[in-house]
């Protein structure tokens, strides 16, 4: 099966549509930025968020009068109606001054209807397991103390032993829920005596909610990771355009990152249209976006560069189309297969990575398009504008000997003598060339050489090594 | 079979053996975050400047001391402090400034001093400075720890992170409202002696009492302290705020203390009781001694908990009442006990997870990976016939490896690690459609299937390396920016690439070799 046949087609006639296409996108975007309220997760604007479950559907409203008239006036409250699980997320901003947050404050405002306490009773849906089992011990419902100790450990009292194994079951009870929603639900958990239940009926009470769990983020943490975050972002860049430039040359490592800027503007952009938080995954999500929007256009450049080699006489914009056209199916076969999966996250992954997998999905969309219409243009227009003219052209004739040379050392070596022998006057005649050509593009020539680190020891093209063992083994 | 084959056979076999010994039995080898798992974790701030400010106390009163045996109590100095580690002395004669540069030298060793006409400046030396904030932060660190011990957590880590910070996290908690009042409520006690009100008892209700007390401006060397707020019932509306003017000065602190034990009030009231090191009683009794009649506000974390009257000396012993419950007697006693704080701290940052919540994300996390998995399978199969065969294979040992590579390097499995894992999967099968599409294009340039293959494992191998490499190098910015479920993502993610690399190369190559080498093969099913 073939995805795709052999394909010819133009795709840098239409360069400059698609780049203007981009960069509206990116404009639309940046105007998105700053008209459209950025949804900041508390771990970088800072706040406190708090997961509560509710026994009974908890009003929203209810909530919100509740914190506003403690004084918590800015709450997000968000409901999740999901039966039965009652869920709510109540988000507070930075309070000024205090860096530990609002929970206090909060806990203190709902129970002022909530969870009241019963005449001194635990809150049997907030207590630990310690508190539980110190509590069935206290009352010895199962009547253990005074019988000899079974298993219980050397030290422990067989009472608190047996009973802090019931805490510890109720614990795991609770936890299929995050609470419990009425006393039945109690009573399901193994090991628990009826006795040991009416104890606890008579000692504790199910508080009306039970917090699940509680970030906050003081506002000097918060500055840190937002600027940790930029930074992050930036050196990641900047590594990959060392990176490329190093393996292949300048000029596409100035392509690849613009196609990974490209990317991460669009999907940022998409990303805020959409309401989605911003917080620690999402910088992973993009730092790891980065990376993966590389990897397409590398696999461009890298049949780019093999493609120069076969003929140095062929203008590059020709050979960025050629190149473009061989990869195209692997394009988008490595790009489908990656967003197959993380398409299965974005739908079934859950709340917490939903905003990750979003990333992931557009920016692989966007990272496939950007490798053919954004990264090859720019390493074009980069070359255009400070390159070498004659290896747009395919002018110059030195270049032309150089190239010719190479083409049959990398094409051919069919038979081992000759190849190595030609690979040689290609090397000398690339070398040439680069003294006589161009002094402005020390990057052209030093293709082979940076590609290949071998060759750099050896005069012999490693391409024509490989020729070599090729007609060895046959 | 030929050597080679063989060879690679048995390399192959062998990272198979390891990594299902890394990673079995899963549950024990895997480790997960705290995300996951349910747990807190905190980034803790030490107020350094309360240790210093105590050290610096001490070093005063030993000046005051010192001059008065020097000089049998003809002459006592005025002495202030105006910053952590620095204080004046002031309104001195010149006759004054000799004896008590005299007895600066006896009694203090780490204070840079700078005389004036009539003041001397005592400023600790810097190396001093950074030598007493360390120590507090580690002796912070030594004690948190007691603590936690003390309660019983598994695998905690409590750690000084640089910057007068401590990282604590503590797995698989279930009772966070005890953790936190054990970590931090109970931190830094001191006693100070009351100056308004005099006794103690009937404390002001504003600030602006005080001050007015005192005509506007407070003494230099006193302050005011809120009291904590009475439990009262909860209907009654807002607690009434108490406020306290105390001594600056604060001679005896909880590092003082020799132990602590819960014990019950004349009303049954429930109270800790408190012994003091010889030092501590020595200073204790000076201040008792010294301030009959007078409150004796008792701080904690900065807040006066109650001020009793000081009837007689004090020497080694004391009750602190409050309005505590029992449960909170008994857990002041275990922090009281187990070392006081040198300095108090605030949570910068506090995230608890629930068990809970963690379950629900793994199951999520499970149900996404095995559909991503499926389809990408499916897709393989319909694509390459039974080459595809070759890829899942090395795609489940891909995985597998991955596992391993986590339980050999300790890391920890954390949500965004889940994602890591899912990612892994998708990208792991794209070095496959590299060689695969290579393979392919080589197959229609017209050659042989053994010579295609040779030719697009051999081309796509420096495309493969850089994909690699690139996204190596945004794992490695993340691992480094990173805070705990997100470096787990990168370790995960890294140790997923560098399978994916020995798998798609090196695996699917020898499967590829393997079939080639048992039977001709005049076409291949790509």
């Amino acid at each position: 099966m073939r995805l795709l046949g052999d394909t010819h087609i133009d795709f840098m006639k239409y360069r400059k549509f698609w780049i203007s296409i981009s960069f509206i996108l990116i404009a639309v975007f940046f105007f998105a930025v700053f008209t459209i309220h950025f949804n900041l997760g508390i771990d970088f604007a800072g706040g406190t968020q708090m997961t509560l479950r509710f026994r009974e559907r908890p009003q929203v409203d209810q909530l919100r009068s509740l914190l506003s008239a403690a004084g918590i006036s800015d709450a997000e409250i968000q409901r999740f109606d999901q039966e039965p699980l009652n869920e709510v997320i109540i988000k507070t901003p930075v309070t000024k001054g205090s860096e530990e947050g609002s929970r206090e404050r909060v806990v203190a405002a709902l129970n002022r209807r909530f969870n009241l306490e019963q005449g001194g009773k635990l809150d049997a849906n907030q207590a630990g397991a310690d508190a539980l089992g110190q509590l069935l011990a206290a009352a010895d419902p199962d009547h253990v103390s005074g019988q000899p100790a079974a298993a219980a450990a050397p030290g422990a009292s067989p009472e608190a032993a047996r009973y802090a194994a019931v805490g510890d079951a109720l614990i795991k009870e609770r936890r299929k829920e995050g609470l419990f929603h009425d006393w039945n639900a109690v009573a399901r958990t193994p090991g628990l005596s009826p006795a040991a239940q009416a104890a606890l009926r008579a000692r504790a009470y199910l508080g009306d909610y039970a917090v699940l769990g509680v970030e906050n983020v003081g506002p000097q943490i918060g500055k840190e990771l937002t600027r940790q975050g930029f930074w992050a972002v930036a050196l990641s860049l900047i590594g990959m355009l060392i990176y490329i430039g190093l393996r292949f040359e300048l000029r596409f490592g100035i392509g690849a990152v613009m196609a990974s800027i490209h990317d991460v503007l669009v999907t940022l952009g998409l990303f805020i249209v959409m309401r989605f938080e911003f917080n620690l995954t999402t910088i992973a999500a993009f730092l790891t976006l980065i990376g993966y929007s590389t990897n397409d256009t590398v696999v461009i450049f890298d049949r780019v560069r093999e493609n120069m080699r076969k003929n140095r006489r062929k203008p590059l914009i020709e050979v960025m189309n050629e190149s473009i056209n061989q990869t195209l199916s692997r394009t988008i076969m490595t790009g489908g297969l990656t967003m197959l999966t993380v398409a299965a996250l974005l739908a079934l992954g859950g709340d917490v990575l939903r905003g990750f997998a979003f990333v992931m999905t557009i920016g692989i969309i966007v990272g496939t398009y950007s490798s053919v219409y954004v990264a090859s243009p720019f390493a074009l227009l980069w070359e255009q504008l400070f390159g070498s003219k004659s290896r747009i052209r395919g002018e110059g004739a030195q270049a032309a000997a150089g190239g010719g040379a190479r083409t049959s050392a990398a094409g051919g070596g069919r038979t081992s003598a000759a190849a190595g022998g030609q690979a040689k006057t290609g090397v000398a005649a690339g070398g040439a060339k680069t003294a006589g050509a161009s002094p402005r593009t020390p990057a052209t020539p030093a293709t082979p050489a940076s590609s290949q680190p071998a060759a750099g020891s050896t005069p012999r093209p490693p391409r024509a090594a490989a020729g070599r063992r090729r007609s060895g083994r046959r | 079979m030929n050597r080679n084959l063989l060879w690679r056979g048995v390399v192959i076999l062998a990272s198979i053996v390891a990594a299902a010994a890394a990673a079995y039995p899963p549950k024990e080898k895997i480790r997960l975050g705290l995300d996951l798992r349910g747990g807190m974790h905190l980034v803790l701030q030490v107020h350094t400047e309360d240790a210093l400010r105590a050290e610096t106390d001490g070093d005063m009163e030993r000046l005051v001391q010192q001059v008065k045996e020097d000089t049998q109590g003809k002459l006592q100095i005025k002495l202030q402090r105006t910053g952590d580690s620095r204080f004046v002395v002031t309104g001195l004669s010149p006759d004054d400034m000799t004896e008590a540069l005299h007895a600066a030298d006896r009694a203090l060793s780490r204070f840079n001093r700078k005389e004036q006409a009539g003041s001397i400046t005592f400023d600790m030396l810097p190396g001093e400075v950074s030598k007493l904030r360390d120590q507090s932060v580690n002796q912070a660190v030594q004690t948190i720890r007691n603590r936690i011990d003390q309660y019983g957590v598994t695998e905690p880590v409590i750690q000084a992170a640089g910057g007068e910070r401590i990282v604590v996290q503590l797995p698989g908690v279930d009772d966070f409202e005890r953790v936190r009042a054990l970590i931090k409520n109970t931190a830094f006690l001191e006693f100070r002696i009351t100056v308004y009100p005099k006794d103690g008892s009937h404390p002001a209700a504003s600030r602006e009492e005080i001050l007015q007390h005192f005509g506007g401006k407070l003494p230099d060397d006193v302050e005011i302290i809120q009291g904590t707020d009475q439990r009262g019932d909860r209907d009654s509306g807002p607690p009434q705020p108490r406020f306290y003017a105390v001594e600056k000065r604060r001679t005896v602190t909880g590092r003082d203390l020799r132990t602590a034990r819960p014990a019950q009030g004349n009303m049954g009231q429930p109270i800790v009781e408190f012994h003091l090191t010889p030092d501590g009683a020595k200073a204790f009794a000076t201040l008792t001694g010294e301030h009959v009649g007078s409150g004796l506000a008792i701080v904690l974390d900065g807040r006066v908990v109650s001020a009793p009257v000081i009837r007689s000396q004090i020497r080694d012993s004391g009750i602190i009442e409050g309005s505590f419950t029992q449960r909170e007697v008994e857990d002041l006693s275990t922090v009281l006990r187990s070392g006081a704080l040198p300095a108090s701290i605030t949570y910068l940052q506090e995230i608890t997870v629930g068990p809970s919540l963690g379950r629900d994300s793994i199951n999520e996390g499970l149900r996404a990976g095995v559909v991503g998995s499926a389809l990408v399978v499916l897709v393989m199969l319909l694509y390459y016939h039974l080459s595809g065969v070759n890829a899942i294979t090395a795609l489940v040992l891909n995985v597998l490896l991955l596992f391993g590579g986590m339980g050999l390097a300790n890391s920890t499995l954390t949500l965004p690690g889940i994602a890591g894992v899912i990612l892994t999967i998708g990208m792991a099968v794209d070095a496959n459609v590299l060689v695969f599409e290579r393979i392919r294009e080589e197959l229609r340039a017209g050659r042989t299937v053994r010579s295609a293959i040779d030719q697009g494992f051999e081309r796509a191998f420096t495309s493969i390396i850089d994909t690699h490499v690139t996204t190596l190098i945004s794992a490695a910015f993340l691992f480094q920016f990173g805070t705990g479920p997100i470096k787990g993502f990168a370790v995960t993610l890294t140790i997923g690439l560098l399978a994916s690399l020995f798998t798609s190369v090196f695996v699917s190559r020898w499967i590829f070799d393997l079939v080639l080498s048992r039977r001709k093969v005049a076409a291949l099913s790509i």
